[in-house]
Order: C-alpha cells, then sequence, then structure tokens
C-alpha cells in the first residue's frame, strides 16, 4: 500500500513537474501592450508601436550596439564611418556609407544604394505634418520642415504656391520646385558606386543616431516597389503632389516590404494584433522565434490574466502595477532606463482669456499673466517639491533625479550640477522676494491642471499644493483633472499657468531634449509664453546651435554644462524624475536584452523560449 | 400593417439625417483644438507637432455648416470617412466589428430570456415564500453588481484559476485556420461560420471564448426581465379569469403557463427588446474584459478620442439598429397580443 503511495505521488510530481515546465507556444513570442502601430509608412510613423513595427521588418544602415546607445555596429551599411576609417570627411560634413551586397527585400528584389538614396529623399519631401521626417531634415539642411525650406529658399509661401489638391497655383512653379529639388535635396544624399553618400550643411552630432536601427524614419525602402505601389516616383518634376499627404492615403499605410529579419503576415486592426513571421532568407542572423505577436489589448487585468496564464511572454506593465505582477509564479520582472524626463515648466506669459489664474490679478484672489516671469515664484516652487519622497513613494523608487532637461546616460548630463532640493524655508525666503513682497503679503490662487489618467502627474500637482500652501495661509493651488482634449486645447492656446510634460528621447543626444525644451523654437520652448521666449533668445538660443554644431565632445559637454547652470539659476523648470520601467515576462523568456532607444519592450531578433 | 411598416421605414432616412446634424452640432461646439485630440491623442504626440497647421490641415477651422456638409457628400457617395481610432475606413470598422457583437448578442439574449422569465414566473408563484425571496436576492445582486467586477470575477475563475475560458476571440491555432483561405467567412460569426465549414473544433474553440462574456452578461441582465415577469406575473395572477380558470378545476400548471404567462409577456417583450436592442450596441466593459472585438469597445474608444467620423458613423449604425429594432418590438406586440393593431 506504501509503496503504491509513493509511486502515485512520483506519477504526480512528475506530472505536475511536466504541466509546469511545458512552455506555451514555443515557438511563438507573444508581446501584449496597449496600442497598435499609428501606420506602417516608416516616414509618417512616430510612436513607439509603429517604430517597433518597423523596426522589426525594415533595416536601417547601422544598428545600436547591445545595449548601448553611443556605440553602433553596422547593418545594412558595411561600416560604421568615423573620422577614423576616414568614412566621416570634411569636418563633420560628409558620411560614407559602403553598402552591403547581396541583400535582400521581402519580394526577392536587390538593395542597391538608389534604395537609400530614394527612401531618404521620399522622406524628406513627403515630410508629413506631425511626423518625423524633422529630424533628417534639421541634420542635412538645418531647417524644421521641408516647407520651411522650400519657403527660404524660393522666398515663395508653400500654401501660394502649391493648392490642397497638390496641384499648383501657377505653372511657374513647377520649374522653380524642381530646381529646388536638383539644387538642393538631389545632391544632399549621393550614390558613388556601392556607397551612399550623405552631405551636410554644417556638422551635426547626432546624424548617426539619427540614421540608426529603431529609427523607423531612416528605414530603407524598396524602390521599385515603393514606385509601382504609387509612391514618389523619384522625378524631380511634381514631388509636391507626393507632400502633405494625409497618413491614410499613403500607399503603404497598412504594407512593409523591407530587408529585415521579419516580415509582415498581417495587421489586424480589429484586434489591434500585428503578425509577424521570420525572415528566412535574412542576410544575417536569424531570430530564434519563427513567429511573433504584438497585440493590443487595453485592458491590465486581462493582459495580467494573460501573462499569468502563459498566453502572453511579456506583457506592458505601467509601475502603478508592480505590486501586481510581483510574485506571480512563473513570472519575472526585467527593468530599464528610457531616456526620457518628467518635467514641469512654467508660462511666462499666460494668454488672454485663461481660465486658470483666478481674478488674473495679484489681490490674493488670482495671479497676473506674468506671474511666472519672476525668478523668485519660480525658485520658490522649485524648492517647494518633495522629490525624494514622491521618487520613494510614488514611483516606488522606480526613478532618479536629473539637474535639468538632460536625462542620465547622455553628453551633457552630470551628477555635479547643482540642483533645486526640497526646502520649505528656501521656498519661503523666495516667495518672500518675489514680486517685491506683494506676493507674500497678498497671497495668490491659481489651477494646476493635469491631463486625467495620468496618476503620477495628478500625484506630483497635488504635493506641489500641499506643501506651497502650507508656507502662508494665503497661497491657494487648486489642482484640477481634464479630459486630454481640455488639456490640448489650453495648452495649445497658452492659457496653462504651467505644465507638466515628458519628453522621450528621438534620438540620444542632449540637443533633443535642450533644443525641445529651451530652444526659442523648440516644441516645448514655444509654450512657455513670450516673456520666456524673449528670455531664450537672448541667453539660450545661441548656445544650443554652437553646442550641435561642435565636433569636439568635451567642448559640447561644457556647453551643456553652461546651459544647464544658466537653466538653474534661473529656475526654468522642474524636472520631477527619470523613471525606471519594469517589463514582466515568463521565466521561459531567454535571451531577453534592453536597449533604451529602442521602440517597444522586446528585442525580437534576440528572444527565445525555453524552460 | 404593412403600411405602417413602409411609412416607419420612409422615416428612416429623416430620423438618420436628424440624429446625424445633433451629433455633428455636439462635435461642433468643441474648439478646434480640442477636436485635434483625434490625431494628436496624447502628450506624446505633441512632438514635432505644428498644431494650428494641423489644424488647418484636417479643416476643423472650417465654419460648422462647411464641414458637415462635406461629411455629408461623403455620406452619399457611400463614404463614412477615415476612423482615427479603428485605423481603417469607417465603414470596414464597423463591418468587421459588428458581427462579434452580434454574436456575443446572440448567445446571450437566450440565457438572459430564459432565466428571466422562467424564474421570474417561479418567483412570482412562490410569491413572498423562501424561493421567492433567494430568488429575488439573487436578481437583485446580479443587477447592482457592475459588470466590470462580475467580469473580472468571471475572468479570474474560468481562466486564471481553472484554464477554461480564455479571453479574446479565438484561440491561436483556431485564428490561424479560420484566416487562412480554406475557411470561408459567410456571417462573420466564428461560431457560425465554423458550422457552416463543418469545423466542430473551431466551433467549440470559439465557444469556449464565449462563455465567459456570456455569463457575465446574463447575470448582470437577466435581472431586470424577471422582476418585470415577476410583477407582471403577480399582477395577472390576480384577475378574475385566472381565478375562474381556477375554480373550474383546471390543472394548476395549465393556469399558469397558459392563462397567465402568456399574458404576463406583454410588458416582458417590450423590455426584451430594448435588452436587445442594447445588446446590439454593444456591451462596452464586457468587451474590453474579455478581449472581444466587438462595436462597444470601439465606440467608446471613439467618444474619448473625439474621432468624429468614427462617431458619426457609429451613430448612424446605432440610429439605423434602433428603429428598426423598435419597429420589429412593435410588430411583435401585433402578434402577442391580438387587441394591438398597428395604423
Amino acid at each position: 500500500m506504501k509503496r503504491y503511495g509513493v509511486f502515485l505521488l512520483a506519477i504526480l510530481v512528475l506530472v505536475g513537474g511536466v504541466v509546469f515546465a511545458e512552455v506555451k507556444n514555443p515557438d511563438t513570442y507573444i508581446y501584449l501592450s496597449i496600442s497598435e502601430p499609428d501606420t506602417l509608412d516608416p516616414h509618417y510613423a512616430y510612436d513607439t508601436a509603429s517604430g517597433e513595427a518597423i523596426g522589426m521588418v525594415y533595416d536601417n544602415l547601422i544598428a545600436y550596439k547591445g545595449e548601448s546607445v553611443t556605440e553602433f555596429v553596422p547593418r545594412l551599411s558595411l561600416e560604421v564611418p568615423s573620422l577614423e576609417n576616414g568614412l566621416i570627411k570634411d569636418d563633420g560634413k560628409t558620411y560614407v556609407f559602403p553598402l552591403r551586397e547581396g541583400v535582400k527585400f521581402h519580394n526577392g528584389n536587390d538593395l542597391t544604394p538608389e534604395d537609400v538614396e530614394y527612401t531618404l529623399e521620399r522622406g524628406i519631401l513627403t515630410d508629413p505634418y506631425a511626423g518625423p521626417m524633422w529630424m533628417i531634415i534639421e541634420a542635412l539642411f538645418d531647417y524644421q520642415t521641408i516647407e520651411d525650406m522650400v519657403e527660404d529658399k524660393l522666398q515663395v509661401a508653400w500654401s501660394d504656391m502649391v493648392n490642397e489638391d497638390g496641384t499648383l497655383k501657377s505653372e511657374e512653379y513647377a520649374s522653380k520646385l524642381a530646381d529646388f529639388y536638383n539644387q538642393y535635396i538631389d545632391p544632399a544624399i549621393e550614390v558613388e558606386g556601392q556607397n551612399v553618400v550623405f552631405h551636410l550643411v554644417r556638422p551635426f552630432a547626432p546624424f548617426l543616431s539619427i540614421l540608426s536601427q529603431n529609427a523607423s524614419w531612416s528605414a530603407i525602402m524598396d524602390k521599385e516597389t515603393c514606385v509601382s505601389l504609387g509612391l514618389w516616383d523619384g522625378e524631380p518634376d511634381g514631388w509636391w503632389k507626393y507632400h502633405g499627404l494625409k497618413k491614410e492615403e499613403s500607399p503603404i499605410y497598412e504594407q512593409a516590404i523591407g530587408t529585415g529579419p521579419f516580415q509582415l503576415v498581417e495587421w489586424d486592426r480589429t484586434q489591434q494584433k500585428l503578425t509577424l513571421t521570420r525572415n528566412d532568407n535574412y542576410w544575417g542572423e536569424q531570430p530564434k522565434i519563427a513567429k511573433a505577436i504584438i497585440w493590443g489589448i487595453d485592458e491590465w487585468s486581462t493582459r495580467r490574466a494573460m501573462l499569468e496564464a502563459g498566453d502572453a511572454d511579456q506583457i506592458y506593465t505601467p509601475l502603478q502595477y508592480l505590486e501586481q505582477v510581483k510574485g506571480i509564479p512563473g513570472v519575472k520582472i526585467e527593468e530599464g532606463a528610457r531616456i526620457t524626463i518628467t518635467a514641469l515648466h512654467f508660462n511666462w506669459t499666460v494668454e488672454k482669456g485663461s481660465k486658470y489664474l483666478g481674478s488674473g490679478q495679484l489681490d490674493g484672489e488670482g495671479i497676473p499673466p506674468d506671474f511666472f516671469s519672476d525668478v523668485h515664484i519660480r525658485r520658490a516652487f522649485s524648492y517647494a517639491f518633495d522629490y525624494d519622497t514622491f521618487i520613494e513613494q510614488v514611483l516606488q523608487g522606480y526613478g532618479f533625479r536629473v539637474p535639468s532637461v538632460i536625462p542620465k546616460g547622455l553628453l551633457g548630463f552630470s551628477e555635479n550640477l547643482p540642483m533645486y532640493d526640497f526646502d520649505l524655508e528656501k521656498a519661503k525666503e523666495e516667495f518672500q522676494q518675489a514680486w517685491n513682497g506683494e506676493v507674500w503679503e497678498k497671497g495668490f490662487k491659481l489651477t494646476l491642471l493635469y491631463n486625467t489618467g495620468n496618476e503620477a502627474r495628478q500625484t506630483a500637482c497635488e504635493m506641489l499644493k500641499e506643501h506651497i500652501e502650507s508656507l502662508n495661509p494665503k497661497f491657494k493651488i487648486e489642482v484640477q483633472g481634464v479630459q486630454w482634449p481640455t488639456y490640448l486645447d489650453a495648452y495649445r492656446q497658452g492659457q496653462l499657468p504651467a505644465f507638466i510634460i515628458g519628453w522621450l528621447a528621438d534620438y540620444p543626444d542632449p540637443h533633443n531634449f535642450v533644443f525641445t525644451y529651451f530652444h526659442s523654437k523648440g516644441v516645448y520652448g514655444t509654450t512657455q509664453g513670450q516673456a520666456f521666449l524673449d528670455f531664450a533668445r537672448e541667453n539660450l538660443d545661441s548656445l544650443v546651435e554652437e553646442a550641435i554644431a561642435e565636433t569636439d565632445n568635451e567642448a559640447r559637454q561644457k556647453i551643456y554644462e553652461e546651459i544647464q547652470t544658466i537653466a538653474y539659476e534661473n529656475a526654468l523648470g522642474i524636472t520631477f524624475y527619470q523613471p525606471r520601467e519594469i517589463y514582466p515576462m515568463r521565466d521561459w523568456v531567454k535571451g531577453w536584452m534592453f536597449n533604451p532607444m529602442r521602440s517597444g519592450e522586446v528585442n525580437w531578433e534576440g528572444v527565445y523560449k525555453e524552460e | 400593417m404593412t403600411f405602417y411598416i413602409i411609412r416607419r421605414l420612409l422615416l428612416l432616412p429623416l430620423t438618420l439625417l436628424g440624429i446625424s446634424i445633433l451629433v455633428f452640432l455636439m462635435i461642433g461646439l468643441l474648439s478646434p483644438y480640442q477636436r485635434l485630440a483625434t490625431f494628436i491623442n496624447s502628450p506624446e504626440r505633441l512632438k514635432g507637432a505644428d498644431i494650428d497647421k494641423l489644424v488647418e490641415f484636417y479643416g476643423l477651422n472650417d465654419p460648422l455648416p462647411l464641414q458637415y456638409g462635406r461629411w455629408l457628400k461623403n455620406i452619399f457617395q457611400g463614404n463614412l470617412g477615415w476612423s482615427y481610432v479603428g485605423k481603417e475606413p469607417v465603414y470596414d470598422a464597423l463591418v468587421e466589428r459588428f458581427p462579434y457583437t452580434l454574436e456575443l448578442a446572440l448567445f446571450s439574449i437566450f440565457p438572459i430570456l430564459f432565466l428571466g422569465i422562467n424564474l421570474g414566473v417561479i418567483s412570482a408563484v412562490n410569491h413572498n415564500r423562501p424561493l421567492d425571496h433567494g430568488l429575488r436576492i439573487f436578481s437583485v445582486v446580479g443587477w447592482s453588481f457592475p459588470d466590470f467586477v462580475f467580469g473580472l470575477f468571471i475572468l479570474m475563475i474560468f481562466y486564471s484559476v481553472l484554464g477554461w475560458f480564455p479571453p479574446g476571440n479565438l484561440s491561436l491555432w483556431a485564428e490561424e485556420v479560420v484566416k487562412s483561405s480554406a475557411f470561408r467567412s459567410f456571417t462573420g460569426m466564428t461560431t457560425i461560420d465554423a458550422l457552416l465549414n463543418g469545423r466542430l473544433d473551431i466551433f467549440w474553440d470559439a465557444f469556449l471564448h464565449l462563455i465567459g462574456p456570456v455569463l457575465t452578461l446574463t447575470y448582470v441582465q437577466f435581472a431586470f426581465i424577471l422582476r418585470i415577469t415577476r410583477s407582471s406575473m403577480l399582477e395577472v395572477l390576480q384577475k378574475d379569469y385566472v381565478r375562474t380558470a381556477r375554480a373550474k378545476g383546471l390543472d394548476e400548471r395549465v393556469v399558469i403557463n397558459k392563462h397567465a404567462r402568456r399574458n404576463a409577456l406583454i410588458p416582458v417583450a417590450t423590455v426584451s427588446g430594448q435588452t436587445i436592442i442594447g445588446l446590439l450596441a454593444g456591451a462596452v466593459i464586457v468587451e474590453t474584459i474579455f478581449n472581444r472585438t466587438g462595436i462597444g469597445s470601439f465606440m467608446s474608444l471613439a467618444a474619448q478620442q473625439l474621432d468624429y467620423a468614427s462617431i458619426m458613423g457609429g451613430t448612424l449604425f446605432f440610429g439605423l439598429i434602433l428603429v428598426l429594432g423598435n419597429l420589429i418590438v412593435d410588430i411583435s406586440y401585433a402578434f402577442i397580443d391580438p387587441r394591438v393593431r398597428l395604423e
């Protein structure tokens, strides 16, 4: 009897063990995200979900090496250009990429240097609104959009030349626009034998990062396929007809034919599901998994349940759910830090009609529109945020402080730069000096807005409110959550007294952050009010421009430190934190690796499943 | 009655036009920047975006009548516009998602009505006895359970713990089969298509994926039918003709099933009609939790992102369902109750 018992137990353990050890769908990697791509056209794609898919299907010229964001490895190019190997020339104004031979697109076409030239020129000329192409245009030509460039070179406004439907207002512009292409765009990217050569108007330090794998805007497409599908035909004449189309009008909106390690099988938009298979003819190292699924499932509990059941291998998990994934049997949690910050910036000149200024005067019931143009107010706010408690309790330790807007891991970052610490005494002193003491005497009232759904930002606002109100009973801050459309509206109209917003690196270079926040033409620079713009033009713009044209890294470091010191002295913003992220996945996931510049959370070429 | 139906159908386009104008006006009350949230749907999308250019590009600044005219013109050309939420034309988005909603409605409506009506009758017959109390508590609990709580509960028990009923539409292997060229799609409803293709394994897989949402919907919805049936039944049981029937010595079962129940069903028919129409409009929460890609979750996303083409398209579609559904309910009265005349 006893022997049977042992035997039975052994069977149970065996069966149980086998059941437990079984890897579900061993050849398929299933990642659950919360979104699906916006488009598969590389030149329109500017979100991580699109970038992830495009990065699997297409190759770029070069790629980041492993987990590094500063070292590169060749991809479609045979070498990474550098000053040492002579492929970066003319003091950093010419880049040469010797192209790999024998590479085939998924449809069997050969990769040629002309494909590279065509792809990037098509991107530059298409330059969709709210798209990513400004990066290439800035790098090559020092403009932000192709329309700006045309207007500047031809001295005619774009809308005076081209109608909304792409026809010309007058035939005389046809030759002018074609000449524009011949004179500026065409010579910038040239084919010399098997080499592709880029000519920049001035040195641009982050150029290699902008071309590197995961930058969907510089993924290499097949000219023949593109032309046959109805993209730009490669001719100088009529290129303007392909500019300014809506994203859904792109013929490759839902198609992707690249040279990359995966082939697109289907983009099921009903299920928000992308299915890809391994490209068995890939020129490089084959991915280990045969099939990849990226599936948008918006509901967190559903994602979690699928991970727990093993039907998903990895799931997108906002930090607030950390406790819910800890301790699920068979699940491990990896970590990483992206190159991103979350910061509060002030509006130095709030536009008329704002509902968030109270009475609009410094009478204890409101604030004047230029409230934040006083440096003491900005300093007082900077001292009144409890940085460490926020990181410890709200972020559960998953984050760290950075001095200004340059995240850790980038050139220009330094631990030695001054930072504002939480110090209510100093905050009080600053408030007492602000507006010649009037603020302290009369008090103020303002509204801080956050867009609902973001708990960390809400808590940040509430903490700021609590500490500032504790200083003086006449200080009143109202924290108000609004839907994103309302927030966008108020933000755009310049009616927010202060705004909290994050920035995720487009490419790992400080320029991307410093320009964005501090240059008078930066996306967030332009929304900090007229007084700030004046300040930026006088104190920051030239430094930002100097830093990007500088090729010596030590000299660049110095300039960026100077910019951050100015930011500190003038209390330009409150950088709350640089976050760390969590990536829960099954134990059976092997070969997983994190690169901060990767779009998405999976290194599809390297992962595999094994118990 | 034919005339009545024709007249109601002729009114349909007018009703839809009215609905569309109302909804368009509501969207139009928002500022162009607010409506730009469709295209810039999160703070991250502000990157590289020239907001004023985008407003102009998408014509959000144009006068409302012009915008409405543009939309209407497209509608007459059979073009419902582009859905930024669905990432495909609005028409495709609706047509692809509706079968999932219809399928869920079909599978839910029978248990809802069956349980609701039968338990309602039992409850009424056992008026104020323990069985009645028990059923009433059971139904009140279901009725007051928020569907997101009960849905998660079901998902946890039957998926996480027992592993029986997974979320989604289909398993991976089944999906591969359904998407292959060998599998012909007739209705878009996987269970029915599977039967028509003679694939019992696919049917079974699709059915397993349906049970969770059906259980949830049934439990939170049958209570309403039960309560209507019960009170209507109680009223009927007081009627003279029931007493007469009992007095002449009819079997109690015949009294209840034939004389009382049929008469008690008239208000139930009205409510059932509403329930069916409601189910066809999609069950947002249940679809979201069980990751069923129906029309409800799609419309809720469209509304959140102010995707006006999707909202307008969806509204027209719902309007159509509502008008036709109500028409069918009205017609069904005539069959249930011969006293009703449709003119």
